[in-house]
């Protein structure tokens, strides 16, 4: 089989899945700040409860978000080496200040917070929380100006047949970076947002007890996805703009730019066939009807005078079912953006075949077979996990802040702590 | 300044294989403890590290791509299975390890527990495999790709992933010694004990597959700092053995510098290559080769070296706020 077809495949697979863990992950860990912030300065116990559930599902999701990140960290070297060699000069760098400056603190502040529970002090305590958000931020920003380099190759000159770093500043303002970021990020909340929204509708659906705990969180959840939704729309055609002129032969810019541009990579790389793929219009359509659909949440917003939001119950199906539409909305998003960069691995400078490791098919169907197998199994297991503890609500011995009182003292007959 | 950059590089991977070291021992130690209270132990003696650990080996590959493209290219696909096994051990653990405990069920929990001790001997024994695939090079052709895996599959490789696995083995029973409460704490003091001269074993049995592989011996450049390297990894894991019962400080701070040294032994023996080509010498990626052009690692060691101070001194602070021995008050949450 073609290795570079089973490269992209393995890409995409992979890049798709920790997307949805990623998106989860900045928009919760936003939302547990306004959480443990609200707790910090009103002391009310409510608060505590809402933390300590919210972070348990934020905890249970970042797993895969670690687990998937680090196979298309490996990627790279492993499927792509073409693309190290020839940028790597550039591209690396962002990718370097990620893991260095953003994982490596976003992780051990987020293992300090877990256990650091009744143990630090308040202060101390909340203040690692909002270390673990911005390094979350900071690594969403590192990751896009990566991406946005492959979109539109900015600050660089090729010298003996490589590319070298000539001005790294350019990669910060590239016009490919900022309303991405900025779609990507408002993405999140909206995923965020109507993810709480929803788990909080099943609650109140089911009647469950903690009517007024989720009662709060819808709000939340509400309001989030509200105004997230908006920037969402507002920075996604905002887009549109920026493509025209980077990106002509993307979603069908100017007709006349993109065969100018088409021409001019003819003559430089010979004849070939520089367009993408005829079909990346259907997932960019599909995400702007989502988009259009999650901006009519809007009108829930007033229902919450007088909980006619929950006494109609209508509302609450509707966000329970709106769940999976942002999911799949970032998913169409992505695919739109990085199918529709094909054939160029970097755009008008280095194409997908130049760019995958010259290895055999035999090994790169192994490859993908074997970690699609390994990552989906462990999908799977941690939705289902996350599902379990969505549903049995905010339980009061949850593992994540439970009083160390609490702990049964050695020799426990069975800590079963769930 | 591609110097230093090496230096940081083997300083993140050789700190990831100390840190992530005792994790992986610790999880295939579960296989030695059946008991609920006992596996319970062994997660609270890891649980607020955990998370730590694992950072320095996603930053080290991050360096690689950000200072070492090229490397990272032709090091990662020229040993493709070595690091597909070791990356496949590394997520089954960092996901077992963390979603274990969640769901209730005792039957479900073991399972994952067996996926911590599969995942934990996978990720040792592909790290072993990856540094012993570095030792004996890789067939790197004129156009500095290396065609086809099956260079990987020596007798040499086999030797050095059970060696890491031995050294493994002994460092997270020194770990347990040192955090676990007395009573367990003994247990695994004296099983580090009879561990220590089997490993001794693995280390020498590897070292002599490598002497008398022709790959192994063409590929190591500075032969003499090799064996000194060998002999003071021998002496760790003697002085470890001799000292876990009574001074398992001492032993876990001699088995961190035996699962460390393999990285700087191969690091410094093949200098100055950085990947050494086994089909032609004049292949081979030196690391001057190997760097990222001039102005890439000024811009890294400008932005990111200032900051390494701040990244060393939060994993201080969280190894401070829960040193010591563990009991029943510990935090629970793996």
């Amino acid at each position: 089989m073609d290795p570079l077809l089973l490269a992209r495949l393995q890409f995409a697979t992979t890049t798709s899945a920790h997307f949805l863990f990623v998106l989860v992950t900045l928009g919760l860990v936003t939302l547990l700040v306004y959480l443990h912030t609200a707790w910090f300065v009103t002391k009310k116990p409510e608060y505590e409860r809402l933390l300590r559930f919210w972070g348990t599902l934020y905890v249970i999701n970042y797993v895969l978000g670690i687990g998937t990140g680090i196979v298309l960290e490996f990627q790279f070297g492993l499927n792509w080496s073409g693309l190290s060699r020839y940028v790597g000069n550039v591209f690396g760098a962002p990718l370097a200040m990620e893991t260095l400056v953003a994982f490596f603190l976003e992780s051990t502040f987020l293992g300090m917070w877990i256990f650091g529970w009744h143990r630090l002090r308040r202060g101390v305590h909340l203040a690692l929380l909002w270390g673990v958000a911005l390094t979350a931020y900071l690594s969403a920003f590192w990751v896009m100006v990566a991406n946005a380099w492959l979109q539109n190759p900015v600050g660089y000159r090729i010298e003996d047949g490589v590319a070298h770093l000539t001005d790294f500043g350019a990669l910060l303002t590239n016009p490919a970076l900022g309303s991405a970021l900025g779609h990507v990020v408002a993405a999140a909340l909206v995923t965020g947002g109507i993810l709480m929204a929803g788990v909080s509708a099943w609650h109140l659906i089911r009647r469950t007890p903690d009517h007024d705990l989720f009662r709060r969180s819808l709000r939340i959840g509400l309001v989030t996805t509200t105004v997230a939704t908006i920037a969402t729309v507002g920075f996604g055609f905002a887009q549109f703009v920026v493509l025209a002129t980077t990106q002509p032969t993307k979603l069908g810019g100017d007709p006349a730019d993109s065969a100018a541009l088409i021409d001019e990579w003819t003559t430089r790389f010979g004849p070939g066939d520089y367009s993408p793929p005829a079909w990346t219009g259907v997932p960019l359509e599909l995400m702007i009807m989502i988009g259009f659909g999650l901006l009519l949440l809007a009108v829930l917003v007033p229902l919450c005078w007088r909980d006619y939001i929950i006494r109609l119950r209508f509302p609450l199906y509707l966000l329970l079912f709106a769940v999976p539409l942002p999911f799949l909305a970032s998913i169409s998003g992505w695919i739109t953006r990085e199918v529709g960069r094909q054939p160029w691995a970097v755009y008008g400078l280095l194409s997908t075949t130049d760019a995958v490791t010259p290895a055999s098919g035999g090994l790169m169907l192994a490859s993908l077979i074997g970690f699609t197998l390994l990552l989906g199994a462990l999908v799977v297991a941690n939705w289902i996990i996350f599902a379990r503890y969505a549903a049995r609500g905010a339980h009061p011995d949850l593992a994540l802040g439970r009083p160390v009182d609490d702990q049964p003292a050695a020799p426990r007959p069975d800590p079963a702590l769930v | 300044m591609e110097t230093l950059w090496y230096a940081l590089f083997g300083l993140f991977f050789a700190t990831y294989l100390v840190l992530g070291g005792y994790d992986y021992g610790t999880g295939l130690l579960l296989a030695r403890t059946r008991s609920v209270d006992g596996r319970r132990a062994i997660l609270n003696a890891i649980g607020p590290f955990f998370l730590g650990n694992e950072v320095w080996l996603v930053a080290a590959i991050g360096i690689l791509i950000g200072a070492f493209p090229f490397l990272e290219g032709e090091l990662l696909s020229g040993l493709y299975p070595a690091v597909a096994l070791a990356l496949a051990g590394v997520v089954v653990v960092t996901v077992a390890v963390q979603l274990r405990s969640r769901p209730a069920s005792p039957r479900i929990r073991t399972a994952w527990d067996r996926a911590v001790i599969a995942g934990s001997v996978i990720a040792a024994l592909g790290w072993g495999a990856v540094l012993a695939g570095l030792l004996q090079g890789v067939p790197l052709q004129a156009g500095r790709h290396a065609i086809g895996v099956g260079h990987v599959f020596t007798p040499f490789v086999a030797a050095g992933a059970l060696a890491l696995l031995a050294l493994v083995t002994v460092h997270g029973a020194a770990f347990l010694a040192l955090r676990l409460p007395a009573g367990p704490a003994d247990h695994f003091a004296r099983l580090g004990r009879r561990l220590a001269p089997a490993a001794i074993g693995a280390v020498g049995l590897a070292a002599a597959v490598g002497a008398l592989s022709d790959r192994v011996r063409a590929a190591v450049q500075q032969p003499g700092v090799a064996v000194l390297m060998l002999v003071v990894l021998v002496t760790a894991l003697a002085v470890a053995g001799t000292a876990i019962t009574r001074r398992p400080g001492l032993a876990f701070a001699a088995t961190s510098l035996a699962v460390a040294l393999p990285v700087l032994l191969v690091g410094a023996a093949t200098w100055p290559y950085a990947l050494f080509s086994s089909a032609d010498p004049a292949a081979g990626i030196t690391v001057a080769e190997a760097a990222a052009s001039d102005p890439t690692l000024r811009l890294l060691t400008w932005a990111a070296l200032p900051l390494l101070p701040a990244l060393l001194g939060f994993q201080l602070m969280s190894w401070w706020v829960f040193r010591g021995r563990t009991d029943g008050r510990a935090p629970v949450y793996w």
